[in-house]
């Protein structure tokens, strides 16, 4: 499409997102629907169509969404900004300054080429050693944010090792795959183990109000077939959904030994940078019996880097893209909460699935597991849909005869899985967002087609597995 | 960098997503946006569906709420918690009061001797409810009752009494809390005709 057209259809794009933001706003308020809980939808909904049109970068929509918002007295400026004080974006923006920390170093090359040398000798192999590694490391870390912490800097060095640059188009897609595998890893391997992140445990305290005790056995059992299948069978997927350019790499695992030849032993930086990484994962993976905050470890891993002098303030000043990162989040992360606290979510919820009234259960099932799903495209915070709409969800299919452990395992899975559908969907997808190998209708094209399949792998594989199973 | 080491460039396949041509994934944010509009599109019920003035009805319906829980440790098994929730409340039944309300709620819980509580219905033309709450402690399985003080616009001078039971409270380190509340069902007169002008 030549410049002229893309302008055109940009400036459609807008006149769409205005007139849709209009539209929704003058409409008559639905019954059982505040005038500000209605209002605000608009405003939402408005900005999330801007982005998959690609009529605003996210960070513009977002700017442009919160200023509306305030400005017309849809809510206030407290609530609108409250997601700048929250502890998870603020993990994010922390874990992704600590990260850049790893590459300056040269400890990330040096892990790039150790695991370029036993999995090397193809792209495919690299991402499959990102999804083990992830799925090994996922039950003793209670935040899956904290994990991508851990991640990210390791598949920003593969990135960067296979001399992918987000800025160069030819090698920009072997980094925009291995980001992406990141993020549909930390997805799947948090429906694998209970303790992967903190909303299991919420949504199985939820789930035994209904009567059905989960634990961390009787959860791996009923996620192992469907969240083992998509481990194994995502990276290849993405690998046709997205095909990083270089495939074969038959001499990659000798050269990056010969690298490791070359670097020699670890620098003073890689051995503080390795130590305090050493620290804050253990601080993560203590923070529940230790009752540590997470953020606080992040804080202190950075201002530990900083006073060693592995970081500087010239370092941190050029993170332009973590201030544009933190800005959109906070944003996007207080809005969909207000919508939530309006209780527009539970309304769309309950309304939507109790449609489903009269339905046989294997297609009310069905039809709840993608109404779930889908609403995710609306929230922020996994938590948060799961406060809002699993304990809706998992009664609707009770009355509508779906056996009580299938749906309520079904939705907790979905709860995990369903991260990947908006590059905003999961805090821990934030930070590979940010490394700009991903163009934003990319990110939202392979999150969409990354859902369905996970979802697709849950219902065809997961449905029987539960059955069996889970009584 | 892998000088040489990743120079074997593969003919790559047909990149998938970018078959998913720019057009459709709109369609689809499209398509979403109507299912959501169209789980909003009950409008408001008419006056019929409204009590009359001076008539009785019955409503039931659920609350999904959160909000945030501030609490004070007093001595050994004993609590006291300021408790602000805000959600939506579904109404079904004979929708003796419409669709459902926005439900706000602020109140004080002691451990020991239950809770009490004020709590605010708004509909989508802005007119509210007016209840007090008393009950057990906010919790899994609590159980409590509201007495219908009065209201404004439609709802101005109604009485009535209701009751729910929470199905589940999850309160987090963070202060913030999320609750559902089931079996939610009461009775609510509307004032004779001029008796709420009086």
């Amino acid at each position: 499409m030549s410049a002229k057209g893309r302008e055109r259809r940009r400036l459609l794009a807008r006149v769409a997102t205005f007139a849709l933001a209009l539209g929704l706003w003058f409409t008559p308020i639905p019954a059982g629907l505040t005038s500000q809980a209605w209002h605000l939808f608009a405003v939402f909904a408005a900005a999330i169509f801007s982005i998959i049109v690609n009529a605003f970068p996210l960070l513009t929509a977002a700017m442009l969404a919160a200023a509306a918002a305030v400005l017309t007295g849809t809510i206030t400026p407290a609530k609108a900004f409250a997601g700048f004080g929250n502890a998870s974006v603020l993990l994010v923006v922390v874990a992704f300054l600590v990260a850049s920390s790893v590459v300056k170093s040269g400890l990330g090359r040096r892990i790039s080429f150790l695991v370029v040398s036993a999995f090397g000798r193809s792209t495919l192999g690299l991402a499959y050693s990102i999804f083990l590694t992830d799925a090994a490391i996922a039950p003793a870390f209670p935040s899956n944010t904290a994990r991508s912490g851990v991640l990210f800097p390791i598949v920003l060095s593969l990135a960067q090792g296979a001399g992918s640059i987000p800025e160069d188009e030819k090698t920009r897609r072997v980094g925009g795959y291995l980001m992406f595998c990141g993020m549909a890893s930390l997805a799947v391997s948090s429906a694998l183990w209970m303790t992967a992140t903190s909303v299991n445990p919420i949504g199985a305290e939820i789930a035994r109000q209904f009567g059905l005790k989960i634990n961390f056995g009787s959860w791996l059992i009923a996620a192992s077939v469907p969240a083992l299948a998509a481990v194994l069978m995502l990276p290849l997927v993405l690998y046709r959904l997205f095909p990083p350019g270089v495939s074969a790499t038959p001499d990659a695992p000798a050269a990056a030994r010969e690298a490791l030849r070359t670097m020699g032993p670890l620098s003073r930086d890689e051995k503080v940078v390795a130590v305090a990484f050493m620290l804050m994962v253990a601080g993560w993976v203590m923070a529940g019996t230790l009752k540590l905050d997470l953020t606080a470890v992040a804080l202190a891993g950075l201002g530990a880097l900083l006073a060693t002098s592995v970081l500087t303030l010239d370092d941190i000043a050029k993170e332009g893209g973590t201030l544009a990162t933190y800005l959109w989040l906070a944003v996007l992360f207080a809005m969909s909460g207000q919508l939530n606290e309006l209780g527009f979510m539970g309304y769309v919820g309950g309304r939507l699935s109790s449609a489903l009234a009269g339905v046989s259960w294997p297609a009310a099932y069905v039809a709840l597991m993608v109404l779930y799903v889908l609403m995710h495209y609306l929230f922020v915070s996994q938590s948060s849909q799961v406060l809002a709409l699993f304990g809706v969800f998992v009664e609707v299919g009770q009355r509508a005869g779906v056996p009580t452990p299938l749906m309520a395992f079904a939705l907790l899975f979905a709860s995990s899985y369903f991260s990947t559908i908006t590059p905003q969907g999961g805090s821990q997808n934030v930070i590979f967002v940010g490394s700009g190998y991903l163009q934003q209708g990319e990110l939202y094209k392979l999150g969409a087609l990354t859902t369905a399949f996970c979802l697709l792998v849950f219902l065809v594989l997961g449905t029987p597995w539960l059955l069996l199973v889970v009584r | 960098m892998l000088p040489g080491a990743l120079a074997v460039m593969a003919p790559a396949a047909l990149p998938v997503a970018s078959r998913i041509t720019a057009a459709r994934l709109p369609r689809l944010g499209a398509a979403l946006l109507v299912l959501l509009t169209a789980a909003c599109s009950e409008r408001a019920p008419g006056s019929a569906s409204m009590p009359a003035p001076g008539e009785s009805r019955t409503f039931e319906g659920t609350w999904s709420a959160s909000g945030s829980l501030q609490t004070l440790l007093l001595e050994p098994g004993h609590k006291a918690s300021i408790v602000s929730l805000t959600g939506s409340l579904l109404l079904t039944g004979q929708r003796g009061l419409g669709v459902g309300f926005q439900g706000e709620v602020i109140g004080l819980s002691d451990s020991l001797t239950g809770g009490v509580g004020k709590c605010v219905w708004t509909d989508e033309h802005g007119d509210k409810v007016f209840s007090d709450l008393k009950g057990q402690p906010l919790g899994t399985g609590s159980h409590v009752t509201g007495t219908i003080t009065g209201g404004t616009g439609r709802y101005a001078g109604a009485t009535g009494s209701y009751e729910l039971q929470w199905q589940y409270v999850i309160a987090s380190d963070d202060g913030s809390v999320s609750g559902r509340a089931v079996g939610l069902k009461g009775r609510v007169t509307l004032p004779a005709a001029g008796a709420a002008a009086r």
